[in-house]
């Protein structure tokens, strides 16, 4: 069975680690993920600037973990993520800003990669607000 | 043939970019030709209202946008008629928006292949 | 054709459960995680509504556990892997954000 999972919410939020929790055991119970995509404030999830206090856990980087581990393709909307300070070097420079908080695994794109994970995907499964 | 999505728009026009990203799906997917359909429910119903006025708050005009919508290709506009009546809406700014009752929006939920709730 | 209702806000004060269960279809099934779990909670109206509406409820266990609810033997406990396969037999799947 192929998912596309979708990301609302930042790290912070429960919903994130219910969401990589999910991923995991998809994977685990042989299925596949045909895109992981971060839209709203899921685009935090991406974000290299989040630093999580030591004994907390830390989904920023247990997302990139993940998704270098398994090879995955991790996609956060460029519009949401612009609009939410997380930018790549391209980005960055494009704007004439100084912070880049975003790079490989990531990938900035438009919604469009939302609809092609769905249309690839037999279930789309999304996770956000609490 | 191409999977449907139905959005599911339940934030009002006012309560930060959840209402315009909720759009932006929907405009995404119009563009790609892809089956979409856009429903109302709850607070979202409220960004149908008539009269709104985004530029007293310095913001864009959402309904603008909705009224675009079945030029973008997306003419399937949907709202719960009890969240609009709950909320005391008369007249709504996008005719092409139909009623549904409860059971109908069962119904359309069942049609579509996939769903987000936003 | 059914779908899986997943709910992961507190049903007080907000409107996101009761909505779910007016348009919920008769071969639908409702997932309770995160605060959504508080619904469970005894003598509440959300606890009182969902047991007399005797849905397929389902209840994230991790997530009851952290709040001290106690799952009643008309809803179902299940972890991430049976999550995975409870989205596998809806059509689809509708998170209610």
């Amino acid at each position: 069975m192929k998912f596309a999972i979708a990301l609302f919410s930042a790290a912070h939020a429960p919903s994130s680690r219910r969401a990589l929790l999910f991923a995991q055991a998809a994977l685990a119970g042989g299925h596949e993920i045909v895109r992981l995509f971060f839209y709203q404030d899921g685009v935090f999830n991406a974000s290299d600037a989040v630093v999580t206090p030591q004994d907390e856990q830390d989904l920023p980087k247990q997302w990139r973990a993940f998704i270098n581990e398994k090879q995955l393709d991790g996609v956060v909307c460029i519009a949401a993520a612009l609009r939410r300070g997380v930018l790549n070097e391209e980005e960055a420079k494009r704007y004439q800003r100084e912070a880049i908080s975003l790079s490989a695994p990531w990938e900035l794109s438009g919604l469009g990669q939302l609809h092609d994970a769905v249309q690839d995907a037999d279930r789309l499964i999304c996770f956000g607000g609490a | 043939m191409a999977k449907s999505l139905l959005i599911i728009s339940r934030q009002s026009p006012w309560s930060g970019p959840g209402a315009r990203e909720a759009l932006d799906i929907v405009l995404a997917g119009g563009a790609f030709d892809l089956p979409i359909g856009l429903l109302f429910l709850d607070d979202g119903v409220l960004q149908l209202a008539a009269g709104q006025n985004a530029r007293a708050v310095q913001q864009k005009d959402l309904s603008a946008n909705l009224q675009a919508l079945p030029m973008f290709g997306v003419e399937e506009l949907f709202y719960c008629a009890e969240s609009a009546n709950a909320r005391g809406l008369g007249k709504l700014s996008l005719d092409e928006a139909q009623p549904l009752a409860a059971e109908h929006i069962t119904a359309l939920i069942d049609r579509y292949d996939q769903v987000i709730t936003l | 054709m059914s779908t899986l209702h997943v709910l992961s806000h507190s049903p007080y004060g907000d409107d996101r459960l009761s909505s779910c269960l007016r348009l919920l279809g008769s071969a639908d099934a409702v997932l309770l995680s995160g605060d959504a779990v508080y619904a469970l909670q005894p003598d509440t109206v959300p606890f009182s509504t969902l047991q007399e509406r005797a849905i397929r409820l389902f209840v994230l266990i991790e997530d009851a556990q952290a709040r001290a609810i106690e799952i009643p033997d008309w809803a179902k406990a299940i972890d991430y892997p049976a999550f995975v396969e409870l989205s596998i037999h809806h059509a689809k799947v509708n998170s209610w954000l």
